[in-house]
């Protein structure tokens, strides 16, 4: 079925659609050149010789009175008129035919673009008979052009596709709109989709005459259309899905947010509490940083202590170190550099301020950890104490003060005693020797009596003695402030010379000493003075009562791993609640003769020695006087 | 020999009782020794004139314990104090106690000797004094019930009118008891009467 075999479509459309029948607005048909020229020209004409004979002479004639003579003089514009009619006549001839010859050559183009294009172009009647049907129409109802002419859709394709496609007829010619609609229908045994654009087609009056109708078959872009469909469709069932959980998301993220903000909002307000307090604080705060090795902030108390300003701690960080005394900047720098690893800092170091002032400090900081649990930053807090450190000085001057008294009073009472053992002998001496001398005097005497008198008095002299080497080694053998101290040898060289007063006292002395007893580590002197004053206490304290038994017992024993404990224990009448209280308190006392000063002095003693002096009572009545001390650990 | 002035020394301290002992007995006193206040006490000696060395510090009873229990018991026999290191409170003490002195070892002999001396010149006036007491109780004791009352206003000074008129009874009867008053008494006047009076109130 080629295409050249016949060529009914000019033909065809001259007979049906001529400009008659073609539809177009109203105003386009009065248009002047779509009138005969013939007529056009002869209209001209007309109408110049009506104005020329007819209307201008009755004008005249009404203005001037004078229309005979005007009629007259008017020949030469009618022959003008005349020509001018026929030239316009020619004029109008000449550009028809050129018009005509236009439209031929593009009704020419337009068929061939009809027979040549892959779409279906048609042109029924009202009936939805085939008018007109491009050979592309012809080839899809697989016929020849002649057999599709004058037949309906019915004749020539299936059942409901015509009847699909005679349905649309009817609904354009009803409405008289154009339609476009897509249709699928299984033809030929293959599924195939067309996309059909139709419009009534009307004649010169506007009623409709028939349908035109252009129609494409789209299957292939259709199904190319529709595998990117599918993934489309795929892809917002996705993006869907995705969309849930983004919005589940997004919601969880928003409560975050919100959550956030609180905190952030309370963090505000806590860190504005924050700086309110570290502007305002006498102290000086600190946050270092551990790997930026530097003060990230510090409160502005430090220009009032350190006097140096805080700009300038950031601009140098060794300002703080360079602000250190000498004398402590070795053990500060030492202290700054392990806080890094262990986060902990406590020291305490003088300053020296621009003006040369002094000013004692205590430091301290703490860790801060991160999540993971590392410490990355460390803040602390640095506080003027030189305040108080002057009070500490003075206190410390006054308690060595009192401590020196004290053991000055100690050792005078130790002095008496000693005094008292010395005078027996020395008494004995002198008294022998006078007896001597006496019995010399006496005219009769016979020296041989004298012999035991004078041994005596060689004894009494070697007793001193004793007495005065006794003396020199508690006073004067230990040099060294501490050494290895063993208490029980101690224990036993106090005990020799409180024997007198225990004996004065009616009081039975025990020693409970401990074998294999670690050394001590004090001073040997200091810690006599201690035992003696305790020895002391307890026979005064049951001095006063009449009650049996009358005993102190002396215990030394381990105290732990590192301590030796001593005891002094007595059958006296106890401690109540009031005087344990103020036992340790200076010039507390319940003796008539006391100062008050051996227990808090023979605890500021055993406290400077590292160890510690307290009272029990004990169970069947009577007191305990327990003191530590470390152990000597030989290095 | 129990009448013999004795110096009894008590100090535990064995040489010092010795030498001292040895000392006094060189120089011619008589002198028993002690090693404590216990048992000077149980020797049964305290009635007997002398006086007493004690050291203050002693186990058991001290030397002022022993002090204070012999002024309880009424004697009076001086004591003279020896310590072993001036200690002050404790001589302050035994001073206001009655202690007739306080000496510090080692001591001189002689100051020794000399406080003795006097302590034991001391004790036997006393003990004079005690003798002419009793005595003068003795004689007191003769009165009558009505003797007593006239010796008494005889010794405030009033006169034997007064008297009759304050007891109710004659200025005769008055001048008889008056009379064997001072026979009883053994008063030769007026003023060996007051001095027996006042001899008699004084503390013993």
């Amino acid at each position: 079925m080629a295409p050249s075999e016949d060529r009914p479509w000019p033909a065809r459309r001259k007979a049906l659609l001529s400009d008659e029948h073609r539809p177009e607005s109203g105003w386009r048909r009065w248009r002047l050149h779509h009138l005969h020229p013939a007529a056009v020209s002869l209209l001209f004409t007309a109408a110049g010789l009506l104005w020329l004979l007819v209307v201008d002479p009755i004008l005249a004639a009404g203005f001037h009175g004078d229309g005979a003579k005007r009629l007259f003089e008017q020949w030469p514009n009618v022959l003008v008129t005349l020509t001018g009619g026929i030239l316009l006549y020619g004029l109008l001839q000449a550009r028809a035919n050129s018009a005509a010859r236009a439209r031929q050559a593009q009704e020419l183009r337009l068929s061939e673009f009809m027979e040549r294009m892959f779409d279906v172009a048609f042109l029924k009647d009202r009936q939805g008979r085939y008018v007109l049907l491009n050979p592309a129409g012809a080839r899809l109802a697989c016929r020849s052009l002649s057999e599709c002419l004058n037949r309906d859709d019915l004749a020539l394709f299936p059942a409901d596709m015509a009847r699909k496609m005679m349905e649309d007829d009817r609904r354009v010619i009803a409405s008289g709109e154009l339609l476009s609609c897509e249709d699928t229908f299984t033809f030929q045994g293959d599924t195939r989709t067309f996309l059909s654009t139709k419009w009534p087609c009307r004649d010169s009056a506007g009623a409709i005459v028939g349908i035109i109708g252009i129609a494409r078959d789209i299957t292939v872009e259709k199904r190319a259309e529709q595998r990117p469909q599918r993934a489309r469709a795929d892809l917002e069932a996705r993006v869907r899905e995705r969309t849930v959980q983004l919005l589940t998301i997004n919601e969880n993220l928003e409560r975050q947010i919100a959550a956030r903000t609180r905190a952030e909002c309370a963090l505000r307000d806590s860190e504005e509490r924050f700086r309110q307090l570290a502007e305002h604080i006498r102290e000086v705060f600190w946050v270092h940083g551990i790997e930026q090795e530097r003060p990230l902030y510090v409160s502005p108390a430090y220009e009032d202590i350190w006097g140096r300003p805080i700009h300038g701690l950031h601009d140098r960080p060794q300002d703080w170190i360079e602000a250190v005394h000498p004398d402590d900047r070795a053990r500060v720098q030492a202290a700054h550099v392990a806080k890094r690893h262990s986060g902990h800092f406590d020291e305490e170091y003088r300053i020296v301020r621009p003006d040369g002032t002094v000013r004692w400090i205590w430091d301290r900081g703490f860790p801060i950890l991160d999540e993971a649990g590392h410490t990355y930053r460390i803040a602390g807090l640095a506080e003027d104490i030189t305040r108080r450190k002057l009070a500490e000085d003075q206190l410390r001057r006054q308690q060595v003060e009192l401590a020196r008294m004290s053991r000055l009073s100690l050792a005078v009472e130790l002095a008496s005693n000693l005094a008292h053992e010395l005078n027996q002998p020395l008494a004995a001496i002198v008294a022998y020797t006078q007896a001597c001398l006496a019995l010399l005097h006496q005219a009769n005497t016979d020296p041989r009596v004298l012999t035991g008198p004078l041994e005596e008095v060689v004894k009494q002299g070697l007793r001193a003695g004793e007495i005065i080497r006794h003396l020199r080694e508690l006073v004067h053998k230990h040099p060294a402030v501490q050494s290895a101290l063993d208490l029980n040898a101690l224990v036993r060289s106090v005990v020799h010379y409180a024997q007198l007063e225990v004996r004065q006292a009616g009081v039975a002395l025990r020693l409970e000493l401990a074998d294999g007893l670690p050394p001590a580590l004090a001073d040997d002197i200091q810690i006599q003075l201690v035992v003696l004053y305790l020895i002391r206490n307890a026979l005064e304290a049951i001095g006063e009562e009449n009650g049996e038994p009358r005993e102190v017992i002396l215990h030394t024993a381990p105290l732990d791993a590192d301590r030796v404990q001593v005891t002094v224990r007595d059958t006296g009448q106890g401690l109540s609640p009031e005087v344990r209280d103020r036992l340790f308190q200076p010039f507390f006392t319940t003796k008539a003769g006391g100062m008050g000063l051996g227990l808090s002095v023979s605890r500021s003693i055993v406290e400077s020695q590292g160890g510690q002096l307290w009272a029990t009572s004990n169970p069947d009545g009577g007191a305990s006087f327990h003191f530590s001390l470390p152990i000597h650990a030989p290095s | 020999m129990s009448d013999t002035p004795t110096v009894f020394l008590i100090d535990d301290d064995r040489a010092v009782r010795d030498a001292v002992g040895l000392l006094l007995q060189a120089s011619g006193l008589a002198v028993e020794t002690f090693a404590s206040a216990a048992e000077f006490l149980d020797a049964g000696v305290v009635h007997r004139p002398g006086c007493l060395v004690l050291d203050v510090r002693m186990p058991g009873l001290s030397g002022l314990d022993l002090q204070k229990e012999l002024r309880a018991k009424g004697h009076r026999t001086p004591i003279i104090f020896m310590t072993g290191h001036g200690d002050v409170p404790m001589a302050i003490r035994a001073m206001k106690a009655g202690a007739f002195d306080f000496i510090e070892k080692p001591f001189q002999g002689q100051t020794l000797l000399a406080r003795i001396r006097e302590a034991l010149a001391s004790d036997s006036r006393q003990r004079r004094r005690q003798a002419c007491r009793d005595k003068a109780a003795a004689r007191l004791a003769l009165l009558s019930p009505r003797e007593r009352e006239v010796l008494e206003r005889v010794a405030e000074g009033q006169y034997n009118k007064v008297i009759a008129a304050e007891l109710g009874i004659s200025l005769s009867t008055v001048e008889i008891h008056r009379k064997r008053v001072m026979e009883k008494l053994q008063a030769e006047s007026l003023s060996d009467l007051i001095r027996l009076l006042a001899l008699l109130n004084e503390q013993p």
